[in-house]
């Protein structure tokens, strides 16, 4: 179910969310579009809101305000068609702890509607890659932080979802393991899907992605690959550090 | 300087009361000040009409054991059943918060002697037994006060105290087993199998014991002169009744004779006792409690050899979101020793209470009395009745469908909350999953009640009807309530499971829901309708129950699933 080049398959417009007892907005008016064939890195420092507004694409928060469509559906007004186009790894990999490994991935499976000789391949192909296989029997329980990530990444990838969603994803891997994920990121975009990421690494940043967001304070305040990013601060040799930098200078410090 | 262990007890009263946190919460951000004060008006409601309803059952029997100068009969019928409830729960209890508390990592590192954090656990223990105790225990020392001929002061005086030594027996009784069952364990693989096990095992001996006591003791020779002798003399049953619970008799001359030589004497032997069993507790617990919890940390399930893995061609069956869900659930509650320690309690506790009555009914009159009954055609209408309430009460009493999302957390439910399934289909999921425990659960139960009323198979239908039925109708009204306000901020399991507001709210109104029923089934069969009358009634209602639920379901699930906001 390959799309066509250039399908939009995120969309937010006007998205706003206030925390109930908060004051400030955590998010604020957020526009922005993620393409297929993409992969879109979504920065910012601290509390910036980053983690907010992934939660509302996969519909654990409410935006107060504005639209977000996944795939062509609204995650509001149509949740189930919407996450099923959906593949997403939170930030914090916690998961059923009493299940093992393999439940996990089956019920997973039964939730996307994958077939038994779909998911007995994925599984299969995914675990040897990330190095899963002999613990794939064993509880979660037992998982290193890095492996219950794995195991999340293999559940989120298992019905080869059209917009793939991380948050902060390269925290808990090892050098290997996050050279393969990131190979499958791409490998995944090659296939007409999109991959959205959030990060406050730059490098990583820098060399995967084609277009980057920067957020501060639950504004965007600059949206566009790493080239238009340069045009925007003059100076065309930058690197998205220096850019990160100059756009993001806490209050006060000009 | 406050000394350490007054600190470490004064800091786990706040986070188990979540004092700061409420505080924090209603008061200083005004967030739902609303909610938080009707949840403590409704809770403190209900408290007082259980209380008056104690009361009242407390006046009427000491007005009966009056009639037989046995007045102190009030007192050690609830003190016995007060710390035999705490002795069979407090085994579930004592090992979900002495070995599954989540400040253990916290704790442990801290240079504390390992008694001092079980007196600190132990506090917190009796706190929560306090509460319970208020309800229960005090307006049968209001009523008992109220009627007997007693000094004000002493009594007052003599309530309080043994008030606040009641739970310390039972609950050390219980932790000393529990220290020594986990220590146990820790020798083992397959812990929290072992955990559940073993635990339900304790509450069997407990159970087995309190039976076999009562059952040694009366050494009578002639009945009748015996009975005579017992009842020429004041509140004399009181020593015969006791006898199960030596603590007991103790407690009940303490308040009943405060202020005489005797009351003062038993009043010293009760708190030396209970002073004594506290003091071997931490004894033990110093000694065993550290080498049982470190196990807590590790898996619970042994890590599979590489070679036996055969991951080549493995079979995976395809299922439905539904069936997938219901099953994980079963999985996820089934695994969790404090889940099943709390949850399955039920299961094995009825049943043995039946044995034990049906071993007691071991009297050749009361057998054959009880033959005659069986073959009585409005005693199969009855069996019918009780088969599908015992459903019922094993339904409300688990808590298990009460509290499904609250379980899962604000570590899990992120996932099921991101996964495209409807509303309905979530809620359905873990109510099917409640319902196939309960009744996997039931058959015991329901075994020996049908070995002891032999049932004809057209009684037992209507049971089964009107038990799954109502059963399932609880789960999915208790699923549908945990839903629209999740307890989600837990750090213990046995918060989740035990200390939840959904569990409370809703096992108060299944009370309620069992007793109307109860009382129409009765006013049927005053006014001389027949058994089957009273059935197809009560098959009516709990069909209503069921399908108006399956209804609020369709048509709320979706809303009440997305405002769970993480
Ligand atoms: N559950 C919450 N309740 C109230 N405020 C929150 C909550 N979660 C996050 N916030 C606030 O919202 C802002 C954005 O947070 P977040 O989206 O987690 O940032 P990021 O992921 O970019 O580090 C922060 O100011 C944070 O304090
Ligand atoms: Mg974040």
């Amino acid at each position: 179910m390959a799309k066509a080049r250039n399908a939009c398959l995120l969309k937010l417009e006007g998205v706003s969310k206030t925390y109930r007892g908060s004051s400030t907005k955590a998010v604020d008016n957020l526009n922005l579009e993620v393409r297929s064939g993409e992969i879109f890195g979504f920065l910012g420092p601290n509390g910036a809101g980053k983690t907010t507004t992934i939660k509302m694409i996969v519909g654990l928060l409410m935006p107060d305000n504005g639209r977000i469509l996944v795939n062509g559906h609204d995650i509001v007004k149509d949740p189930v068609s919407a996450k099923k186009s959906i593949g997403f790894v939170p930030d914090e990999p916690n998961l059923y702890n009493k299940l093992t490994g393999l439940e996990y991935l089956n019920l997973v499976a039964d939730i996307y509607g994958v077939s038994t000789a779909e998911r007995t391949r994925r599984i299969n192909d995914l675990l040897s890659m990330f190095g899963l296989t002999s613990e794939v029997s064993d509880v979660i329980q037992s998982y290193s932080h890095g492996m219950k990530q794995k195991l999340a990444l293999t559940g989120a990838l298992l019905h080869n979802p059209p917009l793939f969603i991380l948050d902060e994803p390269m925290v808990g891997l090892d050098p290997r393991s996050s050279r393969l994920f990131k190979d499958l990121m791409r490998k995944h975009c090659d296939q007409g899907y999109a991959v959205f990421f959030s990060t406050h690494i730059l490098e990583v940043a820098e060399r995967l992605c084609d277009r980057v967001g920067i957020i501060d304070k639950g504004r965007l305040i600059a949206c566009g690959s790493l080239d238009e990013l340069r045009k925007l601060s003059c100076e065309t040799d930058e690197s998205l550090e220096d850019i990160f930098l100059e756009l993001t200078l806490p209050e006060g410090a000009e | 300087m406050r000394h350490r262990l007054m600190s470490l007890i004064l800091a786990q009263l706040n986070m188990n009361f979540a004092i700061s946190h409420s505080r924090y919460y209603y008061i200083e951000k005004r967030q739902r000040l609303w909610e938080g004060v009707l949840i403590v008006v409704s809770i403190l409601m209900g408290a007082a009409v259980l209380s008056f309803g104690v009361f009242k059952l407390a006046d009427a029997f000491y007005s009966s054991a009056a009639v037989i100068r046995q007045e102190a009969l009030t007192l050690i019928t609830g003190i016995l059943a007060a710390q035999f409830l705490m002795l069979i729960l407090g085994v579930a209890l004592v090992i979900s918060v002495f070995y599954f508390s989540s400040d253990l990592p916290t704790l442990i590192p801290l240079p504390l002697k390992p008694w001092e954090v079980l007196a600190s656990k132990f506090a917190i223990i009796l706190a929560n037994e306090y509460l319970g105790l208020a309800v229960f225990i005090i307006p049968i020392f209001v009523a008992y006060g109220m009627r007997a001929d007693i000094g004000l002061i002493s009594y007052v005086l003599s309530s309080i105290i043994v008030f606040l030594a009641l739970p310390v027996i039972p609950v050390a009784i219980a932790s000393i087993l529990s220290v020594i069952l986990m220590r146990i364990i820790g020798f083992t693989k397959r812990k929290d199998m072992l955990t559940t096990i073993g635990g339900f095992l304790l509450v069997a001996l407990i159970i087995g014991v309190q039976f076999y006591m009562q059952t040694k003791l009366p050494a009578r020779g002639n009945e009748q002169e015996f009975m005579m002798q017992l009842l020429s003399q004041a509140n004399s049953v009181v020593t015969l009744v006791g006898k199960q619970f030596p603590p007991g008799i103790w407690a009940t001359l303490a308040i009943s004779d405060a202020g005489t030589f005797k009351g003062f004497m038993n009043l010293g032997l009760f708190l030396s006792v209970s002073a004594i069993s506290l003091v071997v507790f931490l004894m033990v617990g110093n000694r065993f409690f550290y080498q049982g919890v470190v196990f807590g940390f590790e898996a619970s399930v042994p890590k599979r050899d590489i070679s036996d893995v055969k991951l080549a061609e493995p079979q995976f069956p395809e299922r439905t979101s539904l069936v997938a869900l219901a099953v994980t659930e079963i999985k996820l509650f089934s695994r969790t020793p404090v889940f099943v320690l709390n949850g399955f309690i039920g299961f094995l506790m009825f049943p043995i209470m039946f044995v034990v009555l049906l071993l007691m009914g071991n009297d050749p009159e009361v057998a054959g009395l009880w033959e005659s009954l069986v073959v009585m055609p409005e005693f199969h209408s009855i069996g019918a009745l009780i088969v599908g309430a015992y459903f019922f009460v094993l339904t409300a009493f688990s808590g298990i469908p009460f509290s499904p999302f609250s379980r899962e957390g604000k570590a899990n439910i992120w996932f099921l909350r991101s996964q495209p399934v409807s509303g309905s289909t979530a809620a359905m999921g873990k109510a099917l999953g409640a319902e196939i425990m309960i009744l996997l659960g039931s058959i015991p139960g329901v075994g020996v009640f049908q070995y002891i009323a032999r049932l004809p198979v057209s009684s037992l239908v209507i049971g089964f009807y009107l038990g799954i039925v109502s059963s399932f109708a609880l789960c999915i009204w208790g699923v549908l309530l945990d839903m629209a306000r999740p307890m989600l901020n837990w750090t213990d399991q046995q918060k989740a499971i035990k200390s939840n507001l959904n569990i409370l709210i809703s096992m108060l109104i299944s009370t309620a829901v069992l007793f109307l029923l109860g009382f129409l089934v009765y006013t049927l069969f005053k006014k001389g309708y027949s058994g089957l009358v009273a059935q197809v009634t009560s098959g009516a209602v709990v069909t209503l129950l069921l399908a108006s639920g399956l209804r609020v379901l369709r048509t709320v699930g979706d809303k009440l699933w997305r405002s769970i906001e993480l």
